[in-house]
């Protein structure tokens, strides 16, 4: 009897500011919830981008559609209509659909209400063909016409496949062999030719030109230009035989459009795909992605000279900030006498780090751009001026930017895995006879080692999201040339590049077609995601295990 | 070194290794210093970038030249003011030769047949002198100036005359001539005194034709002509045509000005004011146009110096003089002015006071006594020379630096009033369609649209990352603290740029339609989390016991999704009981927030508005805050708090009233160092807000910051022009801001660090 009385009391005890305990939590569900949303919208998004989607036939009633009766497309988005959320009317659903055919139709996205379909079928059979320009191209296959032989292969027959198959496949060894030589090999002409011409006006300049150095570089000259027109003329052969062989397709709204081979850089039937043709497809987009250059001002195609820009420009960054950034933090922690003129140092480094990085990109550009690049200019590539060498951004300034950006972090990040090896370590060492520098470089640096790691790696993944300063410093929505190839000296500093992040931006903000670039947006937002947040991840796990290492010996 | 103790040599440390210590201590030490000093002197180089903004003028005299003591009326020149040319008693054009010996060739104008030349005026802008004669004529002669680059770099003159045209009755004298050509057309006035007329003055215009031919441009001939001696002053005194070539200015004698406006082929008097009403002597010493041909710069005999602007007055519909400018009066009655061909500059003379001013900012570019007196005065085409003729008939040659007259502190930071502008305003335009545009370049707009996105970004971060940092470090279970630390740590490193990017084409086009949603979930969430929080707490102990304290959050979390979700689809319901505007198409009632807010508010409702840019960069910011507050939090001694929960205290008594006035420092500089970034943030702004510089805080309108102007202009502005060196001044102004702000915080942070070592 009376224990069960106390049981009571209890339950009547009331904690005091329970409710602010849960208005707390609330606070840390809103944010976690919101980090995971929108982690997985990007992956969600990203993802879908590259996984095959079966096009519909929608049969339009007649009195909405106009002329067109039949139209093919993907549906991408259903929303309400606009304007229509009175009470009294009944809410329509509007549908905007992919339609692909931008050259039919004057546009890849149309809108669709439901009252204005009649009905939805996915018939086999129908074919998506990637094409170099003006998007997909969405419709029923009738024939494949071979140009030179005349020959022509109905869709019905067995042969249809595999001649389509030839076709394709000609046309896109023949596409290889244009960039080859209109890349590859003319590019190293007018390298050559460049350089010529860059020597023959520094001779005049400075009055030293000769009869004899004149006949060289003209002779040189003109072998140069007679190569290039033998290789001009290959291309130009090469691209009329891309025209030779068509495929005929008839679209949903009735129309016949012939595309040429070389046109096709690929093709699939959505519609008649299982799960794991879907999937090969999906994996085979995905590489095609990650190694294709961009096509169509960069909404098509690959991102292969982004990834290889932001790569570049990480790793010189890298290079650039590591030493110093250690340097600086060894000086401040071993050898600069501790005391207020140290803290105040300390402190106002510690600070950099949080200065908004434009002003680091307005640095680069006045200080590195204009007065370090103009210099070099003035000094070494005079016979270029007044066209600028290093005197514009470039992957070199960008990289030097970031550099001064992160160099903070890493001195930070240093500092602190250096205060953190157990000060007995360090006597032991000097105990034993070795010297400061001996300490420091045998005993104290190995044990910092995963420490200054973390800190570099922090200051890497920085570096590669960051956009802002880079847009002053020498990114280019599309580069011609990557800053890194085969032609003398191989690495090109002075070179603009292309960048991730930048991409991003160019895509989502600066796109002629945004709605038609948000696939690619998304998809290169997860790749650069996926980076930044694997180079944190790592950054966190190292950190947690040294933490636990040194979890007894530090201070 | 030698040493104290006789170590033996076994025990000393051999040379190589004490040599490679000294190496490397040096080494370190250069390298360490010079990092330093290197990172630290990214503020020096952006301070000698923006120090040219704030000098004055300086004017340097180069040589005198003597011309002889001729009464000369014109003093002209060409851009590089290599070869000016001074224009004397009827009509004798000298040339000086500057650019060697200071030369003097007199060059005879050819007119197609000779009068008595009474009156000649000079167009800087056209590089053309116009000539009046004895007997109502004028003439149009074109200076042409060429570069001859035969014998060395030298400048060549020649001179071009158009046929004299008749402005004015037969016999009359031209007492001034005024003309100025526009892409319309052109216009020549002149004020006229004929002695048959019983000695009045004529105020007369006409307008001019040229046949283009394929020959090039052929011969001027009169077109229609005008007589506004009627309409204008009495006594006419001085006489200006605009660039325009569609208005003229008379001014009379006591000081009244007539503006007259050529529309639907009539010149009809607009407006008649007097600019030195009032004063001790009400007439006008000098009346001239600054470039551009909206601004009269006018003097008066006591050297009152003001400027008058076209503009379109409150509630009216024409543009009519005002006066926007006032300077300081010069030490006497000016007697010469010339205007910059390049910005807004004009100087003035009076005597031996010689002034050089900027009319957008009413700023005295260069004041100074000369030891001669000023008769006339030009300014080179490239603004870098300038020439005064004494009265003593010597020509003077200065040497005019100024690259930057547009910039000063108050048309920085303060209300400038521009041309064209019925009131004195902040802004920024920095670049514009003509030569003669005033670049606007007040940064205050641009610091309001920083503190703007500033201000909203925190609203939203500060509430949910303070909270979510008390819950982690005082009630979360360890565990899960764990895995929540590195995954805020994973937002705050996730690129702006894809913030940015998600903001603009993601939320931006979802919260257009879906405000009055996202203001029931704002409402919503915490009034559940209050109500659920108090009933469970309610509950019996018997029931309570198995609700484990430290994973609340865990049922909090499909709560929140589902008063997300009721949120999200109440809103409508709510916009169609509250915000019901009627549709200007249909007639009928719509309901629609995104009219209903102008309508109600009267400011306009944008897609890419203050809303997104908040929440997005409250997302970016929200880490941060939690992280370092997160970390003040769990650094308080663990001392602390066991007392108190050993006293009774509860969890939440605990940690309001011992562990948050402890750490209050450490929340404090975590907020501050979320106002930093929320301030410099750059991408987000520049993606997800229209990037107008405007001066408000709708929430519902864009903005423009400090960092978005710097990305969005300095790609495109030129090495060294006024809008670099601006540009630069924005990033002083945030290095300095978020340096400022986060040093306050990090001695903040240390500060409590060593309270806590105390205890």
């Amino acid at each position: 009897m009376r224990e069960q009385k106390t049981n009571r009391l209890h339950d009547f005890v009331r904690t005091k500011g329970e409710v602010y305990v849960w208005l707390a939590s609330m606070g840390l569900v809103i944010g976690l919830t919101m980090i995971v949303f929108l982690l997985g919208l990007i992956l969600w998004e990203g993802v879908k981008s590259f996984w095959p989607e079966p096009v519909a036939v929608f049969e339009l009633r007649q009195d909405a559609g106009g002329a067109m009766q039949q139209i093919a497309g993907q549906i991408t988005k259903e929303q309400e209509k606009a304007g229509q959320a009175t009470a009294a009317e009944n809410a329509a659903l509007e549908y905007q659909i992919r339609t692909a055919n931008r050259d039919t139709y004057g546009s890849s996205y149309r809108y669709l209400d439901s009252s204005q379909i009649a009905s939805v079928t996915y018939p086999s059979g129908l074919v998506e063909v990637e094409r170099m320009e003006f998007g997909n191209a969405v419709g029923f296959p009738e024939s494949v016409v071979f140009g030179k032989s005349g020959r022509t292969v109905a869709s019905g027959s067995e042969e249809f496949a595999g001649a389509l198959a030839k076709a394709v496949q000609d046309a896109a060894t023949r596409r290889a062999q244009i960039e080859k030589i209109e890349k590859k090999e003319i590019g190293s002409i007018n390298a050559e030719m460049t350089s010529l011409r860059n020597r023959e006006r520094s001779l005049k300049s400075k009055d030293e030109k000769t009869a004899e150095e004149e006949k060289e570089i003209a002779g040189k000259v003109g072998s140069l230009q007679g190569e290039f027109e033998k290789l001009a003329t290959r291309a130009r052969e090469l691209r009329g035989e891309q025209k030779n062989d068509v495929l005929v397709l008839r679209l949903a709204s009735g129309e016949t459009r012939t595309i040429a081979t070389g046109d096709i850089v690929g093709y699939f039937y959505p519609n008649d795909l299982g799960f794991f043709g879907k999937l090969g497809l999906f994996f085979h987009r995905l590489v095609l992605f990650l190694i294709e250059n961009p096509r169509e001002a960069n909404t098509e195609g690959g991102i292969y000279p982004a990834i290889f820009g932001t790569v570049v420009m990480t790793l010189l960054m890298s290079v650039a900030v590591m030493p110093f950034g250690i340097v600086a933090a060894i000086y401040l922690r071993e050898y600069a006498k501790q005391g207020f003129m140290v803290r105040c140092v300390r402190i106002a480094v510690n600070n950099l780090a949080g200065v908004p990085s434009i002003v680091f990109g307005v640095f680069g550009l006045g200080f590195f751009v204009y007065l370090a690049g103009g210099t070099l200019d003035q000094l070494f590539f005079s016979e270029t001026l007044p066209t600028p060498t290093f005197g514009t951004g470039g992957v070199l300034w960008a990289a030097l930017t970031l550099a001064l950006m992160t160099v903070p972090v890493v001195i930070v990040a240093t500092e602190e895995s250096l205060a953190a090896v157990p000060r007995g370590v360090r006597e032991g060492s000097l105990a034993c006879g070795a010297s400061k520098w001996q300490t420091i470089q045998r005993v104290v640096l190995p044990a910092a080692a995963p420490g200054i790691l973390t800190g570099l790696i922090l200051a890497m993944a920085r570096g590669a999201g960051e956009v802002a300063p880079l847009m002053l410093v020498g990114v280019v929505k599309l580069a011609p040339s990557l800053p890194l190839d085969g032609d003398f000296p191989f690495a090109h500093l002075e070179r603009k590049f292309m960048h991730l992040g930048f991409h991003i931006f160019d895509l989502g903000f600066q796109s002629p077609d945004a709605e038609a670039a948000k696939p690619m947006v998304f998809a290169t937002t997860l790749l650069l995601i996926l980076l930044v947040v694997f180079l944190n991840l790592f950054a966190i796990i190292i950190r947690e295990r040294l933490r636990k290492k040194y979890a007894t010996g530090a201070f | 070194m030698p040493d104290p103790i006789d170590t033996p040599a076994r025990f000393r440390p051999s040379k190589a290794v004490l040599f490679v210590d000294s190496v490397m201590t040096y080494f370190v030490k250069a390298g360490g210093v010079l990092v330093i000093t290197a990172v630290l002197g990214i503020f020096a180089f952006i301070f000698f970038q923006i120090y040219p903004l704030f000098k004055k003028a300086s004017l340097q005299e180069m040589r005198a030249v003597a011309v002889g003591e001729t009464d000369y009326k014109i003093l002209g020149m060409d851009e590089w003011g290599a070869l000016p040319f001074l224009v004397g008693e009827g009509g004798v054009v000298r040339f000086v030769d500057l650019a060697g010996d200071g030369q003097i060739s007199e060059k005879k104008v050819p007119f197609d047949s000779e009068k008595n030349i009474t009156a000649v005026s000079w167009l800087p802008e056209k590089s053309e002198l116009v000539f009046g004669s004895e007997d109502g004529f004028f003439c149009v002669v074109a200076v042409n100036y060429t570069r001859d680059f035969s014998g060395g770099n030298k400048v060549v003159a020649s001179l071009k005359a158009e046929p004299w045209i008749a402005i004015g009755p037969e016999g009359s004298r031209v007492e001034a001539i005024a003309y100025n050509e526009g892409s319309e057309g052109k216009l020549a006035a002149a004020i006229l005194f004929s002695p048959e007329n019983g000695g009045k003055k004529e105020v007369r215009a006409v307008t001019l034709r040229q046949k283009k031919t394929i020959m090039g441009a052929g011969k001027l001939e009169a077109g229609i002509p005008f007589d506004l001696t009627e309409k204008a002053v009495k006594n006419p005194d001085r006489i200006l045509v605009n660039k325009g070539a569609d208005s003229v200015v008379v001014a009379s004698q006591e000081g009244e000005i007539d503006y007259f406006y050529l529309s639907d082929g009539a010149l009809g008097l607009r407006q008649r004011f007097h600019p030195f009403e009032g004063a001790k002597d009400s007439r006008i010493a000098t009346l001239n146009y600054l470039l551009g041909g909206v601004s009269l710069v006018a003097t008066n005999p006591e050297g009152l110096n003001s400027v008058w602007s076209l503009y379109v007055p409150e509630g009216g519909n024409s543009r009519v003089f005002g006066k926007t400018k006032t300077f300081p009066a010069m030490a006497g009655s000016p007697d010469a002015y010339a205007n910059s061909l390049r910005n807004k500059e004009f100087l003035l003379a009076a005597g031996d006071h010689l002034s050089l001013r900027y009319g957008t900012t009413e700023a005295v570019r260069w004041d100074g006594k000369l030891p001669y007196k000023v008769k006339l005065a030009g300014i080179s085409g490239k603004n870098d020379r300038v020439l005064l003729l004494d009265t003593e008939g010597k020509l003077h040659v200065f040497s005019l630096d100024d690259p930057h007259p547009e910039t000063s502190f108050n048309a920085l930071f303060g209300k400038i009033w521009y041309e064209g502008q019925n009131a004195p305003g902040y802004d920024w335009q920095s670049t514009g369609g003509s030569d003669d545009f005033e670049p606007k370049l007040s940064l205050v707009p641009l610091i309001v649209g920083t503190l703007k996105g500033t201000i909203y970004a925190l609203i939203f971060a500060v509430p949910i990352a303070l909270m979510a940092a008390i819950y982690t470090s005082q009630f979360l279970e360890p565990r899960a603290r764990r895995l929540v630390k590195p995954t805020m740590e994973i937002m705050a490193s996730l690129p702006s740029v894809v913030l940015g990017f998600l903001a603009a084409l993601w939320l931006a086009p979802i919260l257009e339609t879906r405000v009055p949603s996202l203001f029931c979930i704002a409402v919503l969430v915490p009034v559940t989390a209050v109500l659920v929080g108090y009933a469970l707490s309610m509950l019996p102990m018997s029931v309570r016991q198995y609700l484990r304290p430290g994973y609340e959050f865990l049922i909090f979390i499909p709560l929140f999704l589902l008063v997300s979700w009721g949120g999200w689809e109440l809103g409508p319901q709510i916009e169609k009981l509250f915000f019901v505007v009627p549709d200007p198409a249909t007639g009928g009632q719509i309901a629609d927030f995104r009219r209903w807010w102008p309508l109600v508010t009267g400011t306009p409702f944008e897609q890419r508005n203050s809303l997104v840019v908040g929440f997005m960069m409250g997302f970016a910011v929200i880490p941060i805050i939690f992280t370092i507050a997160e970390d003040a939090m769990s650094n308080v001694p663990v001392a602390l708090r066991s007392g108190s929960l050993a006293l009774g205290a509860s969890r939440w008594q605990t940690a309001r009233y011992v562990v948050l006035p402890t750490a209050a420092a450490g929340i404090f500089s975590a907020l501050m160092i979320g106002l930093g970034r929320a301030v410099g943030e750059t991408m987000i702004v520049v993606m997800a807000t229209g990037n107008t510089p405007i001066m408000d805080m709708n929430i519902f309108s864009g903005m423009r910051t400090l960092s978005a102007n710097i990305a969005v202009e300095l790609p495109e502005a030129p090495h060294h022009s006024t809008l670099y060196r601006t540009l630069f001044l924005g990033a002083m102004m945030l290095f300095l801001l978020t340096f400022a702000v986060n040093t306050a915080a990090e001695v903040l942070r240390q500060h409590l660090r060593e309270k806590f070592k105390t205890i």
